[in-house]
């Protein structure tokens, strides 16, 4: 009970206390401890060295630890930097919005592990529906047009899309019928044990429902704008927790119906489905890419090429799964670092627009160093993590079953990164010719700590390959069916 | 019983489509919210139990009572026309509406030769649901988007009593809560973007493209 306890419960509790404290410092504190048990017991779930005992609705197995583990280390370099961050001016119209950040940070925690360790579609269905309404009120912090529009099309494109999954959940019950599952509950272990009874057709729609619905979360094309206006208007941490942890917990959805569908006679549907889905998401940021006006939204379809990356090696099974697992971590490590250092050019320049950030190295040379090193990393270039992974994807699709797959990725992500990379350069390079010279020392402060502390442990993961780590991802690929 | 009640469902189906007036919207809300009570107090007419009262009271608490009243309160505070300016002609609607009904009722029919459906309530919930979404995309005011969300969500939960197999009672619960919630954020939305845009039609939300 004490991992329950300590997931979940707590979290809620210090939302609570975060409401009664009125001082925005004490209530850093309370986050920060909170993040920290919380960081400090996943980890030891994750090694192995806990036996999670919870209760009914809950469960834990390798994929859920992976995950759980992700959240909680975006969450704590999230909530570590959260406090300097609130310190930054704003509009007075901000300040209000202050007072609620780490409340909802705390029950974006609470709702997140809910939807993680959930062992129930219907207990998925509400806490993920709980994590959209936390982390709602926190895209609308600066109180500006942009956010308010942002939130509004985030809230109800996502509400939508989860009774899209509800509707899912329901056909899934109706493929039930006729075997031991009819009229029991709608537990995940459950339905994977008699996954092969399942009627075939309910099970498709059922997985096109869920599928659909949570891409709107995920931030899969074709259902992807409302998370990027999302993702890009919101304060950075909160983009950076929208990038390497919300659209995680989504996936995680779509990955346990996944699982179920595997052993069945659906399985070819289903893959062709999420290969879909991956390759339209690669598209669709290939197409934007040519045209970029707002960094922090360029940075927003990243996302969503990397969670098209994903969801292609999902679809492509074998080695690319393991890939896919892999290239979860290192995308959410790098997110953070990027947006982070994007909320830093923000804050000098006071502008999204690409065209009007010039000689940001000169200017402030760190942050623009930083950002550059995790720009090379999100392209993967190596050691930095995710050109391991990628690699991984590349000969999974290599040795499947549709090897030309691999000609049109290739040529999405060459220009994605060309792209990518004219506009960040001539950020951080071009110099406005009517400029003065005034370069001064910027200091080196808390988010420059994180992102080369985060840089750091994506090259560590990356170089050593901890076994406990391929243990656990081959693990997860056993559940799934596949053999390495 | 539940065969009437869902056919009752489904003509609040057409009215919505067919009326002009904002406030009817939410009168369809309460009568929708109404008929699922009903449905969910049937089957304990017979053998009463406090527990399973709780569900059908909290049911009718949230859909009858606070989100129809949270709604009016939000129409009167932001003083929106009572006109709910379609995008289409209602007249060009109807007949879609009235067809697609019909194949989601000839579809499940035909779907009920394999699987053990309740046609009616599984066809009404489907119907809602799609009704729904038409609501959200012919209409331009943001707040018959929020009506029409809630009349989707009816429809999932019509739909969820055919497909047997209850939830239990403390998702149930937490569905209803969600639910609430979603409705309050979105009027608190609706307040804020009413006063920063000076209005609430679709029209007004375009800044954010590629």
């Amino acid at each position: 009970m004490l991992d329950f306890f300590i997931f979940i419960l707590l979290p809620i509790l210090s939302a609570g206390l975060c409401y009664s404290v009125k001082d925005i410092k004490k209530q850093y504190g309370i986050s920060l401890i909170i993040a920290m048990l919380h960081l400090g017991l996943s980890l030891i779930v994750f090694l192995g060295f806990y036996k999670t005992d919870l209760p009914t609705f809950f469960s834990s197995d390798s994929l859920s630890k992976l995950f759980l583990l992700i959240l909680s280390n975006v969450y704590f370099w999230v909530v570590l930097i959260s406090y300097s961050y609130l310190q930054r001016p704003v509009m007075t119209k901000a300040e209000e919005a202050k007072k609620y950040y780490f409340l909802l940070l705390n029950f974006y925690l609470a709702s997140n592990s809910a939807a993680i360790l959930s062992n129930h579609f219907g207990m998925y269905w509400v806490a993920t529906e709980a994590t959209t309404l936390s982390v709602s009120p926190l895209i609308y912090f600066y109180r500006n047009e942009e956010a308010l529009e942002a939130m509004w099309k985030y809230l109800f494109l996502v509400s939508v899309g989860i009774a899209f999954a509800f509707v899912g959940i329901m056909l899934l019950t109706l493929s039930a019928q006729g075997t031991p599952l009819e009229g029991e509950q709608l537990f995940f272990s459950n339905f994977i044990t008699y996954s092969k009874q399942l009627n075939p057709i309910w099970l498709k729609a059922s997985f096109i429902f869920i599928f659909v619905g949570l891409s709107t979360k995920i931030g899969v094309a074709p259902m992807h704008s409302g998370d990027v206006d999302a993702t890009s208007n919101a304060p950075s941490p909160i983009a950076a927790l929208m990038s390497g942890s919300l659209r995680l917990t989504a996936l995680i959805g779509v990955m346990r119906i996944y699982q179920i569908i595997s052993p069945t006679s659906s399985f070819q549907f289903a893959r062709t489905i999420l290969i879909i889905g991956g390759m339209l998401s690669l598209f669709f940021v290939f197409v934007y890419m040519f045209n970029v006006k707002n960094y922090k939204r360029m940075i927003a379809y990243s996302s969503v090429e990397h969670l098209g990356i994903i969801t292609l090696g999902l679809g492509i099974g074998g080695l690319a799964f393991v890939g896919a697992m892999y290239h979860a971590i290192f995308n959410s490590i790098t997110k953070i670092v990027l947006f982070l250092m994007a909320g830093n050019i923000h804050s000098k320049y006071k502008t999204r627009e690409v065209t009007k950030v010039r000689s940001v190295i000169n200017i402030m040379p760190k942050t623009g160093w930083l950002f550059m090193l995790a720009f090379l990393a999100i392209s993967g270039i190596p050691p930095l993590g995710i050109f391991f992974s990628e690699i991984k994807i590349f000969e999974g699709i290599l040795f499947s079953d549709k090897p030309y797959l691999l000609v049109l990725v290739m040529f999405f992500l060459l220009f994605i990164f060309i792209n990518m990379g004219k506009s960040i350069f001539n950020m951080l390079y071009k110099n406005n010719e009517n400029e003065k010279n005034d370069y001064h020392l910027e200091k080196f402060n808390l988010t420059h700590f994180v992102a080369i502390s985060l840089l750091l442990l994506l090259t560590i993961i990356a170089v050593t390959a901890p076994d406990v780590l391929y243990q656990n991802i081959i693990k997860i690929a056993q559940d799934f069916g596949i053999t390495i | 019983m539940e065969n009437v009640l869902s056919i009752f469902f489904s003509l609040s189906l057409f009215y919505v489509i067919i009326t002009s007036r904002v406030k009817a919207y939410v009168s369809v809300l309460q009568v929708q919210g109404i008929i699922l009570s009903i449905l969910l107090i049937i089957p304990f007419i017979h053998n009463f139990s406090i527990y399973g009262i709780i569900l059908p009271l909290t049911l009718l608490i949230v859909k009858v009572i606070a989100i129809p009243r949270y709604i009016k309160k939000i129409i009167r505070d932001l003083d929106i026309k009572r006109r709910i300016e379609p995008t289409i002609q209602q007249m060009i609607l109807l007949p879609i509406v009235i067809l697609t009904i019909i194949i989601i009722f000839m579809a499940s029919s035909l779907l009920a030769k394999n699987t053990v459906v309740n046609v009616i309530p599984f066809a009404s919930g489907f119907s809602s649901i799609v009704i729904g979404i038409y609501i959200i995309m012919f209409r331009k005011k943001l707040i018959i988007h929020v009506c029409g969300f809630l009349i989707m969500e009816n429809g999932i939960f019509l739909f969820s009593t055919s497909v047997a197999s209850e939830l239990p009672m403390m998702i149930e619960l937490g569905v209803l809560l969600d639910v609430f919630v979603v409705v309050f954020l979105m009027g608190i939305t609706l307040n804020r973007i009413s006063s920063t845009f000076k209005g609430f039609e679709v029209s007004h939300l375009g800044r954010l493209k590629d």
